[in-house]
């Protein structure tokens, strides 16, 4: 590395660690610095000094509800406690949507319960009654928004997977989380992934295998999930 | 594989990070509890407001829980690595508001009377004082290097960008960040005497 090299790029050092290069011209800095050992020892240098400018912040207490909420993510993201089990457990969750009224084509709201139903409509060649995602378009569903309470609704479909978004979905304690079910041939199935809203109560998750389901649901359930739904459904859709 | 919430707060930054690359939430817990507050004063400190803060916030700490595993101890420590994930996306998230201006001076006064009078902790009480003192070191600067030092790393803005608007030469920012980083690297090696 000749000298007047190491000059050139020794005038950046400091622009580079303070994040004020352009990004080509820190990824040359960098391409530099592998080679050149007086760089090296520059940037090792100064880090100090980089740490210490987000260390001089003021300090401010976050809101106790911004912990529960990152917790509620990790929690769920991290997997259920009790992983999914026996079939018996899905045929006990069928029984559990049969109480509610539900079925293929009747699912209806339980008097006295606030239970959204949703009704997913045919759109631009999405196909329905054979299951969403029948359409291999990647064909996009609508929404008919919920009744009480006030939780609307979007399903989107992409091939034989679809993404469920909720909005108006209240905040949540941080040891709960929602879980979405699916219902194929009368029994019910847990969706793997859990999910929580975020700060504006909007709510996302993939429903990876939507052939042939009759009606999504969620829950709110213990942080880790449930094997079986444990609650009433915030909202339950029939396909149809 | 879950370590119980005890055992985690004893353990080092650098050995909470594998836990958490293996998706233990006791861990993140822990790391959540150490170092939410700091990260959330940055974020503050960089947009400005509450709510974006927490998002911000937010969004930094599920993305190394989702990439803990890939932490680098050969590029720092543990919080100094946080850190620069929230200043990142601090900065992400200042640029996406368009004519939002950022904070241009050192002067945290307004933040200081945001502040709730209780719920620090011993430890962060410490750590307020070091950073009383840091703010104390960057206060000394001369005016024109900390300001291009507030611009760059809280401002977010590049150098060229800085150039233009002070209307002074590439290469006066340049130096002056370089001479700012030094005598503030100079106080540290002081002890911040």
């Amino acid at each position: 590395m000749t000298e007047t090299s190491h000059e050139r790029w020794s005038e950046d050092v400091a622009a580079y660690m303070l994040g004020a290069l352009e990004p080509e011209q820190a990824a040359e800095l960098e391409r530099h610095a592998e080679g050149c050992e007086r760089c090296r020892e520059e940037i090792r240098w100064l880090t100090p000094a980089l740490d210490a400018l987000p260390e001089s912040v003021e300090r401010i207490e976050p809101p106790r509800e911004l912990r529960s909420r990152v917790m509620a993510e990790v929690r769920a993201d991290a997997g259920p406690a009790d992983a999914p089990a026996a079939a018996g457990l899905f045929g006990r969750a069928s029984s559990w949507l049969r109480e509610l009224g539900s079925g293929p084509m009747g699912l209806r709201p339980v008097a006295g319960v606030a239970v959204a139903v949703l009704v997913v409509a045919a759109v631009a060649g999405f196909a329905i009654g054979g299951g969403i995602g029948s359409d291999e378009g990647g064909a996009t569903s609508t929404v008919v928004a919920g009744k009480a309470p006030g939780i609307t609704a979007k399903m989107v479909s992409e091939g034989d997977s679809g993404t469920l978004h909720l909005d108006n979905v209240e905040q949540l304690p941080s040891d709960r989380v929602l879980q979405a079910w699916v219902q194929r041939d009368g029994e019910v199935e847990p969706v793997e992934a859990l999910f929580v809203p975020d700060r504006q109560g909007q709510a996302s998750t993939e429903l990876p295998d939507m052939e042939d389901v009759e009606v999504v649901m969620v829950t709110k359930e213990p942080s880790g999930g449930s094997a079986t739904p444990t609650g009433e459904p915030l909202i339950s859709i029939a396909v149809q | 594989m879950t370590v119980r919430k005890e055992k985690a707060e004893r353990l080092a930054d650098e050995e909470l990070m594998p836990l958490i690359g293996e998706k233990d939430p006791e861990a993140f817990e822990v790391f959540y509890d150490r170092h939410g507050g700091v990260a959330y004063s940055l974020a503050y400190r960089i947009v400005g407001e509450k709510a974006a803060a927490e998002d911000v916030t937010q969004e930094a700490f599920i993305s190394i829980w989702k990439s803990g595993a890939r932490f680098d101890r050969a590029r720092g420590s543990v919080r100094s690595w946080m850190l620069s994930i929230v200043r990142n996306r601090a900065i992400d998230a200042l640029r996406s508001r368009a004519g939002k201006a950022p904070k241009l001076t050192f002067d945290d006064d307004a933040i200081l009377e945001q502040r709730p009078s209780e719920a620090l902790t011993e430890e962060e009480a410490m750590r307020n004082e070091t950073a009383s003192e840091l703010r104390g070191a960057l206060g000394e600067l001369p005016g024109e290097q900390s300001k291009v030092i507030e611009l760059a790393y809280f401002g977010g803005f590049s150098q060229s960008e800085i150039s233009r608007m002070l209307g002074v030469p590439l290469g006066t920012v340049k130096g002056r960040m370089r001479l700012g980083l030094e005598k503030i690297r100079g106080e540290l090696a002081e002890g911040l005497a």
